[in-house]
C-alpha cells in the first residue's frame, strides 16, 4: 500500500489488512473487506457466474458498441457521496444494466440504450408480514416494468438497520392486481418463515427489462405479527389459492385460482399434471375454502405436452369443496377435447 | 354492439357484440386474418383497438383460433380443419390483446372466435354464483346424443354455454344436424366453434367444426373427418351475449 501522511492529502490507493483504498472519479474511497455471514446460496452462485459472463462479454463488443456505452456512461452517475458525484465507466454501466436484464430473464444487451430511462419509485399502501403471509398491498401498477424485491431473514426486533442482509426474493415480478404476494418466494429463497416478533427488512425497486435501468430503492421493515393481530389491524386476505396454499401431494405444478373477481367467474391459471391414470388432477388445500366459493366451475384449457394433441383445447370441470372426511380440495377433471398431460387450465370459469 | 377502430395485424374492421358491466365484460366477435400480411408478421402480440370499454384491464381469458385444411381426393374431401384455445386479455380501455400463436400460419386464413368473459382480479368481493341449467336436446327422430355436461348458466344479458357431444346414429353421421335446445334462451344467435375429433394431418390439435345456435336451435352442417374418434370428445365452450333487451 502506498501510504500517505494524512487523508487530507487524498490520493490513497492499495490495500492494507482488511482496508482497501481506491481513487474513483477524483474521490478517495476506503472500504473494509466484508466477510460472508452465511453459506453461499445457489442463487448467489448463479448471480456470480452471470456477473462473470457479462464482464467477459464486454470484450467481445465492437469498438463502436464500446463507445456507445462510454457515451451513455457520461450521462449517468453513481450515488452521490459527500456532495461529490460518482462517475461510472462504460464497462460498469454495461455490467450494471445487463445484470438487471439477465436477472429479469432477458438476454445480454450489446448496444447501449439510446437514452436514459427514469423509473418511478415503488409506491404501496401497506406491507403485511405474518408467519404464513408476506404481502405488499396497494402497489401502484407500472405497466412494462418489473419489481425487484430483496428481503432479509427474520432479525431481532431491536435491529435498526438490516438491509445489508437482504437477498433477492424475486428478480422481477409484476404486481398481481396491486398485490405482491411474496410468501412462497420468501420461503423458497430463504428456507424459513419469519417468526412472530422477528423483524424483516425489505428493499424494492422497479426494473425496466428492456433497457436494464432500475429505479430508486425503497426501503422498509416490518415486525412479523400473528395472523390474528394482522386481521385486527385491517389485513384482509385476498381470496385466492396459490402454490403456497397447497399440500405437497397435489397434482398441479402451478396454481393461481383467484376468487376476487366480484363477477360470475373464478379466474384460473393452473398446470394440471394428472395422476394415477385418471384424467384429473387434485389440488389439496391447507385451509378451508370460504363457503361462498364452494361449488362447481367449468373452464377452458390447452395442452402443454409433447406429441399427439399437445396443443389440444379442452374443457375442464372443476369441483371446489370442503370435506370433513378428506379435507378441502380443488379437483380439475377433464371433459371436452383430447386429454393431454400436462395441461394449462386458464381463463374465467363460470361458477355454479 | 360496437366496431373496432383498428388493429395491428391487418384484420380489417371487427364487429363486436358486447355486454359491459362495471367490473367485467362479455365480448363476441368472429373475424379472420391473413398470416402472410406484413402487419401480422411484425406484431408480437395481436392488438385490436376499440372504443372505451367499461374496464381498463382484465385477467386472461380464452378465445378460439381455427383454420381450414382440406385434402381433395377424386370423389372425397378429407377435412382436417383444426383449432385450439389461445389467450386474450384487455390491456387498457381501448386495447384487446390476443396471444400470437403461429403454429398454423402456413394454413392460410386464420379465423378467431372471441366468445369470452373478461374479468378483473382483486375486486372487493367473491364470485357471484349462477345456476346450472341442463339443456334438453330434442329431435323428431333422435340421432344425436349428448354428455350430461351439456348445460348453460343463464344471466340477464349473456349466457355461458357448454355442450359435449357423445354420439350420433350411424346413418346420420354425414348429414346436416339440427336439434332443439330446450331451456336455452332463444335470443342467442352465434356461430360457435365445435372443437374435437382426431386431426390426422394436424395431430397437435383437435379438429374444428362449425356449429350455429339461433332461436334455441342447434345446427351443424358438416363435421371434420375425425369428428367422432374415441377420446377426442367434441365440445363447445362459449360466453354468448343475448340479443334481447
Amino acid at each position: 500500500m502506498q501510504a500517505l501522511p494524512s487523508i487530507a492529502f487524498g490520493g490513497f490507493s492499495g490495500s492494507a489488512k482488511d482496508v482497501t483504498a481506491r481513487q474513483v472519479g477524483g474521490r478517495t474511497i476506503l472500504s473494509v473487506r466484508s466477510f460472508p455471514t452465511g453459506p453461499t446460496t445457489s442463487a448467489q452462485v448463479v448471480r456470480r457466474a452471470s456477473l462473470s459472463k457479462i464482464s467477459k462479454s464486454f470484450k467481445l463488443l465492437t469498438a463502436d458498441q464500446m463507445q456507445g456505452w462510454d457515451r451513455l456512461a457520461e450521462h449517468c452517475s453513481g450515488a452521490s457521496v459527500f456532495g461529490q458525484k460518482a462517475e461510472i465507466s462504460g464497462l460498469n454501466l454495461y455490467i450494471r444494466l445487463n445484470v438487471s436484464r439477465t436477472m429479469a430473464g432477458e438476454s445480454i444487451l450489446s448496444d447501449a440504450p439510446t437514452s436514459l430511462v427514469a423509473l418511478p419509485n415503488v409506491t404501496y399502501e401497506n406491507i403485511w408480514v405474518t408467519p404464513k403471509t408476506i404481502v405488499i398491498k396497494g402497489i401502484a401498477h407500472e405497466a412494462g416494468y418489473k419489481m425487484v424485491v430483496k428481503m432479509s431473514a427474520g432479525q431481532s426486533a431491536g435491529v435498526s438497520s438490516g438491509w445489508s442482509k437482504t437477498v433477492i426474493i424475486t428478480p422481477g415480478m409484476e404486481d398481481d392486481w396491486g398485490d405482491a404476494d411474496l410468501s412462497y418466494l420468501y420461503f423458497k429463497t430463504l428456507g424459513v418463515k419469519p417468526a412472530v416478533g422477528q423483524k424483516v427488512f425489505l428493499e424494492m425497486y422497479w426494473l425496466d427489462p428492456v433497457s436494464g435501468f432500475t429505479g430508486q430503492t425503497t426501503k422498509d421493515a416490518r415486525v412479523c405479527e400473528s395472523e390474528e393481530d394482522a386481521a385486527a389491524e385491517g389485513y384482509v386476505k385476498r381470496n385466492k389459492i396459490t402454490m403456497a396454499d397447497l399440500k405437497e401431494e397435489s397434482h398441479v405444478s402451478e396454481c393461481d385460482v383467484d376468487f376476487s373477481t366480484n363477477s360470475p367467474v373464478i379466474s384460473f391459471d393452473a398446470v394440471c399434471l394428472g395422476h394415477s391414470n385418471v384424467a384429473s388432477s387434485e389440488a389439496y388445500l391447507e385451509d378451508e375454502l370460504p363457503a361462498d366459493c364452494v361449488g362447481t366451475s367449468m373452464a377452458l384449457a390447452r395442452g402443454m405436452g409433447e406429441g399427439n394433441a399437445c396443443f389440444a383445447a379442452q374443457s375442464y370441470i372443476i369441483w371446489l369443496r370442503n370435506s370433513s372426511w378428506d379435507g378441502s380440495s380443488i379437483t380439475f377433471a377433464h371433459r371436452g377435447g383430447y386429454y393431454v398431460k400436462p395441461t394449462e387450465v386458464f381463463g374465467p370459469g363460470i361458477l355454479y | 354492439m360496437f366496431t373496432s377502430t383498428g388493429n395491428n395485424f391487418g384484420a380489417g374492421t371487427i364487429q363486436f357484440k358486447d355486454y359491459q358491466a362495471e367490473n367485467y365484460v362479455v365480448l363476441n366477435a368472429k373475424f379472420s386474418y391473413d398470416p402472410t400480411n406484413a402487419a401480422y408478421q411484425a406484431a408480437d402480440v395481436l392488438e385490436i383497438y376499440v372504443p372505451d370499454l367499461s374496464i381498463n384491464r382484465s385477467a386472461v381469458a380464452g378465445v378460439i383460433l381455427t383454420f381450414q385444411d382440406r385434402y381433395v381426393y377424386s370423389s372425397y374431401t378429407w377435412n382436417n380443419d383444426g383449432g385450439t384455445a389461445i389467450k386474450s386479455w384487455i390491456k387498457d380501455k381501448n386495447t384487446i390483446c390476443l396471444e400470437k400463436f403461429t403454429n398454423f400460419d402456413d394454413k392460410g386464413e386464420i379465423t378467431i372466435f372471441i366468445q369470452a368473459l373478461y374479468a378483473q382480479k382483486n375486486q372487493p368481493g367473491n364470485p357471484i354464483k349462477g345456476t346450472r341449467t341442463r339443456i334438453n336436446m330434442t329431435q323428431e327422430t333422435r340421432y344425436l346424443y349428448w354428455s350430461s355436461e351439456t348445460f348453460c348458466v343463464i344471466f340477464e344479458h349473456w349466457v355461458f354455454l357448454h355442450m359435449q357431444f357423445s354420439s350420433c346414429s350411424y346413418s346420420y353421421r354425414s348429414q346436416p344436424w339440427e336439434a332443439q335446445m330446450g331451456d336455452f334462451p332463444t335470443d342467442v344467435n352465434a356461430d360457435v366453434p365445435f372443437l374435437g375429433g382426431s386431426n390426422q394431418y394436424n395431430p397437435s390439435v383437435n379438429g374444428f367444426s362449425l356449429a350455429h345456435v339461433e332461436n334455441g336451435v342447434f345446427t351443424c352442417q358438416e363435421r371434420m373427418s375425425g369428428f367422432d374418434s374415441t377420446g377426442y370428445d367434441p365440445f363447445i365452450f362459449a360466453f354468448l351475449v343475448r340479443d334481447g333487451e
